[in-house]
């Protein structure tokens, strides 16, 4: 076998295992894959009402994952986006205070695109970090949420439109769930065959780099912000229509679960790594893990602590953070062993 | 120790470049705002409250003011330290406010105000502790993990408090302080200047204080100093977890209650004097000082909404609106200072 045409980089793998090694060394979803092994496990044992009622298991999945599939547009490009959960009850409000139920839902989903937008920009051109962007957000468009709303929750006038929504469709599968479905399999075809989306890889993985290369960064920035924020207002108006009204305070549990669904599901927070797949196992996870909570009658501050912890463990056990902490605890303890020498 | 080694080397570098001219500062109108805006913004809004705002300059309402601002201005003098550290913010400090309230009132009733003192001097210990090693060992993004520990914290508390309120005696040391005044200042105004002034010498002239600012300006250049940079992280966070503690006592001692809900709304009013004091989310930039003058001006911001018969909904879209045009603004003129 000549070698003289092909540079060869590292061992070439050959064997099955070998090859099966190196894929799964290329995947990020293996903590996600462990919460979820767990998460069914424990639940079959003690609680397999999850799994004969899997209609509100699946509703619950499909909205935690909705939100969680827009943040991972941006966490991809190490951005972050903390305004989802106003744009949530925001949009829900929205769509509730009109009549016309397809107006609603246009006038819903404009108001994501909008709030999006407006993130963008100030990440974008203004130059602000996007954690403090997306939480005066957050704050502003609540408020905006309780003035629209009188502080009061909005009933919807066509509740007949939220009662029809509310039945299966497709087998046992509700619109909800069906829209999740979509949602996930476009994202995933955008992320990995469509080019502007494997470029969000390149601007969060090294955006100096991207700038160089060519990538448009801001668009970029612009695309991922309207798909979060559209995506957000899409589980507004889905809720909305689910219960026949509109709460201003909606979205702060949905907005833990989905961080901690995206960030177990291997997203990594400074962008460049992760997937959608990890995203909706993560989503899956916490999906059957909250409804198995309430089902067992779990109060819920017990659920807030469950879900709090399972997002602080997520974003301490990073594969990148853990090399971190490791190199500088190897630092530490090579300066010790020179300062004695 | 780094302290005087990093001056050695400015001074070295100093006296080998004496001849080459500093160029001078540009000025841009931008940077001017984001430099002094507080003190004219501050001013002007303390004028027009007192000719056009009702009911402003009575002193019944300066001293509510002054008993608002207390616990909120508290909290956020102490987490002037994160932001200068360059980790965001902690928005725990609301688990963290209502924690300390309730332990205060709850154990206080059966076992005495200085063991609930002990109880809630160890809650705040262990905030400060996870959310610094979180951070700060981890590498992990800090509004992540305070958010996480906010819901734990919470959580915890209503566990354990079962959501209900808790009443403190109607004579005692903590009514007193709630009530009392030190001629015409109320006592809980009173903590907030001492707290300032501790603060502000710890920051500016105390080792540990440089670090935290070196640290905010360049982290890697602090870590090869020699510094042990998790434990400067660690200190920051619990810094902002005594400030969220004492800011906890006064607010209890003031309404002589304590509920796990009370302090909803801490984490982003004192994020949001913070931010218009002029202390850069960027990190490195800012002071303690500042960020009392920003305390005064959301103050007297959210009274003038309140006597104006404004609701609740839009003083949250106007702080919300507030923190993004001045972090805009601070933005806008680091990027005119690198042209």
């Amino acid at each position: 076998m000549s070698s003289t045409n092909s540079i060869q980089i590292g061992q070439q793998e050959t064997s099955f295992w070998g090859r099966l090694r190196l894929t799964l060394a290329r995947r990020t979803e293996g903590r996600g894959v462990a919460l979820l092994a767990v998460v069914l496990v424990v639940v079959a044992f003690t609680e397999p009402l999850v799994f004969t009622a899997y209609p509100v298991s699946l509703g619950r999945i499909a909205l935690i994952g909705l939100v969680a599939l827009g943040l991972t547009a941006v966490i991809l490009m190490g951005e972050l986006d903390l305004s989802v959960a106003s744009t949530l009850a925001l949009s829900g409000v929205v769509m509730a205070m009109i009549p016309d139920v397809a107006l609603g839902v246009i006038a819903a989903l404009a108001v994501g695109l909008v709030v999006g937008m407006i993130n963008a920009f100030l990440v974008a051109i203004v130059g602000i970090n996007s954690f403090i962007a997306t939480l005066g957000m957050l704050f502003a468009l609540r408020g905006l949420g309780f003035v629209l709303s009188n502080e009061a929750p909005v009933r919807m006038a066509n509740t007949d439109a939220g009662i029809a929504f509310g039945l299966p469709l497709l087998g046992p599968l509700t619109p909800r769930v069906l829209i999740f479905i979509v949602a996930f399999i476009a994202l995933q075809i955008f992320v990995s065959r469509v080019k502007a989306g494997r470029e969000f890889f390149a601007v969060g993985g090294n955006r100096q780099a991207a700038y160089d290369a060519g990538i448009p960064v801001k668009r970029r920035i612009f695309t991922g912000f309207l798909i979060s924020g559209f995506v957000a207002s899409l589980a507004g108006a889905i809720n909305t229509l689910e219960r026949t009204a509109a709460d201003p305070t909606a979205g702060s549990t949905v907005l833990l679960a989905s961080f901690a669904a995206a960030i177990i599901g291997g997203n990594y927070l400074k962008g460049g790594r992760g997937s959608i797949v990890g995203t909706l196992i993560g989503a899956t996870a916490l999906g059957v893990l909250q409804v198995a909570l309430t089902l067992t009658g779990v109060q819920v501050p017990v659920q807030q602590i469950f879900i709090g912890l399972i997002l602080l463990l997520a974003v301490t056990t990073d594969p990148a953070n853990l090399r971190a902490v490791l190199g500088s605890i190897r630092s530490v303890r090579q300066g010790r062993l020179k300062s004695q020498t | 120790m780094a302290k005087e080694t990093l001056t050695e080397v400015i001074t070295v570098a100093d006296s080998d470049t004496s001849k080459t001219t500093v160029a001078p500062k540009e000025r841009s109108i931008v940077g001017w705002i984001a430099e002094n805006g507080i003190f004219v913004f501050t001013a002007l809004l303390i004028v027009v409250a007192l000719v056009f705002v009702d009911g402003f300059a009575s002193w019944v309402n300066i001293t509510d003011v002054f008993h608002r601002a207390a616990p909120i201005g508290i909290v956020a003098v102490g987490m002037t330290f994160v932001v200068i550290s360059g980790n965001y913010l902690d928005l725990s400090v609301v688990a963290q406010v209502a924690t300390s309230a309730v332990i205060l009132i709850a154990v206080s009733n059966s076992y005495g105000i200085p063991l609930a003192m002990l109880a809630a001097l160890l809650a705040a210990a262990v905030f400060g502790v996870v959310n610094g090693v979180a951070v700060g060992y981890f590498k992990a993004n800090a509004v992540i993990v305070t958010l996480a520990t906010t819901y734990i914290g919470l959580g915890l508390l209503r566990l354990f408090s079962g959501g209900s309120i808790f009443f403190g005696p109607q004579d005692g040391l903590i009514r007193e302080f709630g009530l009392g005044k030190l001629g015409a200042v109320p006592y809980s105004a009173v903590v907030l200047v001492l707290m300032t002034l501790v603060l502000a010498f710890v920051l500016n002239r105390t080792n540990f204080g440089f670090l935290i600012r070196s640290f905010g300006v360049n982290e890697s250049a602090t870590r090869l100093g020699g510094t042990n940079t998790a434990l400067v992280v660690i200190g920051a966070f619990l810094v902002t977890a005594l400030a969220a503690m004492v800011a906890g006592w006064v607010l209890a001692a003031f309404s002589n209650t304590a509920v796990s809900a009370m302090s909803s709304g801490y984490d982003f009013r004192a994020l949001a004097a913070i931010i218009v004091g002029g202390t850069s989310v960027f990190g490195g930039k800012g002071s303690v000082l500042r960020t009392l003058l920003g305390v005064i001006f959301v103050s007297v911001l959210t009274n003038i909404l309140v006597l104006s018969g404004i609701t609740f909904g839009y003083q949250q879209m106007a702080l919300g609106v507030l923190i993004v045009a001045a972090v805009a603004i601070d933005a806008l003129s680091r990027k005119a200072g690198k042209r």
